[in-house]
């Protein structure tokens, strides 16, 4: 039975905005799921759906094969959360705020190994209002992993930690994911979820727009290979383009940058353009997955929105059916 | 139990905070001071105390909607701005629990205020008077705590309706204004209201019985009205004049059975309930079906 399953999830606010449009995702018991996009394309509308905070506007959403909103109770009883514009604003201690968590699950856990764990035991006693922004992160953090949940769901979970915080954060959700926790993160932050998660969904504009493995997100994306050659002398772009793999060559005084849609042909291109010029440099990029994220995302809001552009989303999505 | 959980903590949170503290320790000084300035009146001391606790119940009819709208109109709006409400309904609670569990401890931080009072006074009443007529006293203590929870009920309604503490206030305000103030002041009162529409608008002969019927629409009016339950016949309060006959004693039993059950003493115990249960299930609908963000 999957962890998560969703329906044709809808949620549209007022009559034009659509946050999720018919979002049919699925996943696994066990694995490490990061729900990656910009600013507002619904990944946290989508988690609100999953944890009853919002109610969908079509389609379902199911939790362990129980429906989000009929049998929210029991599915709360089997999850832990981290969600997003959380307040700690009443007058009670870290430790107290804890206490509460672990009591409301009915969790055998010991409050202080928690508060250690997420490393604010000795300011546990100190009101939870009046933590840093990273410190709260770390103490909700804590109370969702009370009771051992079957599933992690965590939005934006690194907000306001340190790079030590992250680290430590990330090695308690590998460890939690080893011994059969299913986690659900989202983020915009690509290098997190890289360095964490088995497969990835890119959500944009309430769609889903790519679902993979890091690889094969990857692999969908080396069209955009490049490599940048400078060489003693000018060197001459002829039948640099033949070669099998390269999409576009072009030369500027001693640089010659080849585009490669086959990322093995960059060799093939510096035997090629050695043996008439002597290369003195060579530069390659790989497409980082920040580019890849871009292309898959228009750019966010920040990007003119032409989206997926030299990809093929369709392929993309068949790896991974 | 997950709404004792809820509860607990939302109980736990109200007693640090010194607002709360500051307020009742205010409530219970008033309560005191209504005790040393009615202690002047001629008769024995049994009445003495009696009319202690009259004064007292009128000084509540106005106030405790005030305590009660000031604890309660934050329960759902405050957690719901503040992000409280993420840490709650991501734990094993529903959204039932968490809506009876700030009934609860909201009712509760209420109760403890007119304890504060009831207190000051029964202490007063002993020292001075050495009189305790519990009947009364116990009789008004229950009625005002039933008139403390429609506020309460009142409140939690106006909380699940408004999505941010703005809104909350000025539901507060406005309810304060429409329940009470409304019904205080006689020239603006609904059963004037009604008298005009009546009359002059429609044209009808007089109906004094029709505007009073719509006067006891009010919580606070009930509440008066309730206490006469608990209060020995003469000192009843009598509050709609003009539909008792002339002939008629105001301080004779007969003030009471000569009107229209509808306009009873009893008939109060109606209107309470009324205000107890409608706004009650009309918030928890709002709040069960609400998306909160």
């Amino acid at each position: 039975m999957p962890s998560i399953q969703t329906n044709g999830l809808t949620k549209t606010f007022g009559d034009d905005v659509v946050a999720v449009d018919s979002l049919d995702l699925t996943i696994e018991e066990g694995e490490i799921f990061g729900f990656l996009g910009p600013n507002g394309a619904g990944k946290s509308t989508t988690i609100n759906m999953l944890l009853d905070f919002i109610r969908p506007t079509d389609g379902s959403a199911q939790v362990f094969g129980m429906d989000a909103q009929t049998e929210c109770a029991a599915i709360r009883e089997r999850i832990g959360v981290l969600p997003e514009g959380y307040g700690f604003d009443d007058y009670l201690t870290g430790r107290e705020y804890m206490e509460w968590a672990v009591e409301t699950k009915d969790a055998d856990d010991d409050p202080e190994e928690l508060l250690d764990l997420v490393g604010i035991r000795e300011d546990a006693g100190r009101v939870a209002s009046g933590y840093s922004k990273g410190m709260q992160q770390r103490l909700a953090f804590g109370m969702a992993l009370a009771d051992d949940p079957d599933l992690l769901v965590l939005d934006e979970p690194s907000t306001g930690l340190d790079p030590n915080g992250i680290q430590h954060m990330r090695s308690v959700i590998r460890d939690r994911a080893s011994e059969g926790t299913t986690v659900f993160f989202s983020s915009h932050i690509l290098s997190e979820v890289e360095a964490v998660c088995d497969r990835v969904g890119v959500m944009n504009e309430g769609e889903l727009v790519a679902i993979d493995t890091i690889e094969g997100l990857r692999e969908s994306a080396t069209g955009q290979a490049t490599i940048e050659l400078e060489c003693a002398e000018p060197p001459r772009a002829d039948g640099v383009a033949d070669i099998p793999g390269v999409s576009t060559v072009d030369v500027a005084d001693r640089t010659l940058t080849a585009q490669c849609s086959d990322p093995s042909a960059k060799v093939d291109v510096v035997k090629r353009v050695d043996s008439e010029a002597e290369v003195v440099d060579i530069l390659a990029d790989n497409t980082s997955l920040e580019e890849l994220f871009n292309q898959f995302t228009g750019g966010g809001r920040d990007g003119d929105g032409t989206v997926g552009e030299g990809l093929d989303l369709e392929e993309s999505q068949e790896v991974s059916a | 139990m997950s709404t004792v959980t809820v509860a607990k903590k939302d109980f736990k949170a109200a007693r640090r905070s010194k607002l709360l503290w500051a307020a009742a320790i205010v409530l219970g000084l008033i309560a005191a001071f209504v005790g040393y300035v009615s202690g002047g009146a001629s008769g024995a001391d049994v009445e003495q105390v009696r009319a202690l606790f009259r004064v007292l119940t009128m000084l509540l009819a106005v106030l405790l909607p005030i305590v009660a709208l000031v604890a309660s109109y934050l329960a759902i709006a405050g957690e719901r701005e503040g992000g409280g409400i993420k840490f709650l309904l991501s734990l094993p609670n529903t959204r039932r629990s968490v809506f009876v569990g700030k009934l609860l401890s909201r009712n509760g931080i209420v109760a403890g205020g007119v304890a504060f009072m009831y207190v000051a006074a029964i202490s007063v009443a002993l020292t001075r008077h050495g009189a305790f007529p519990a009947g009364m006293i116990f009789g008004t203590l229950l009625i005002t705590l039933v008139y403390g929870s429609t506020f309460v009920s009142i409140a939690l309604a106006m909380s699940s309706a408004a999505a941010s503490r703005s809104r909350a206030i000025a539901g507060a305000f406005g309810t304060y204004f429409v329940l009470v103030i409304l019904y205080v002041f006689p020239a603006v009162s609904f059963g004037n209201i009604a008298r005009w529409v009546h009359t002059t608008l429609l044209g009808a002969s007089p109906n004094p019985d029709l505007y009073n019927a719509v006067q006891y629409t009010s919580p606070y009016l009930a509440y008066r009205k309730a206490t006469n339950l608990a209060l020995p016949t003469e000192m009843r309060h009598i509050v709609f004049y003009s539909s008792l006959p002339d002939d008629i004693s105001y301080g004779s039993s007969a003030a009471n059975e000569v009107l229209p059950l509808y306009l009873q003493d009893g008939f109060s115990l109606v209107v309470l309930a009324f205000w107890l249960v409608v706004p009650l299930a009309l918030g928890y609908a709002l709040f069960e079906r609400g998306d909160l963000e």
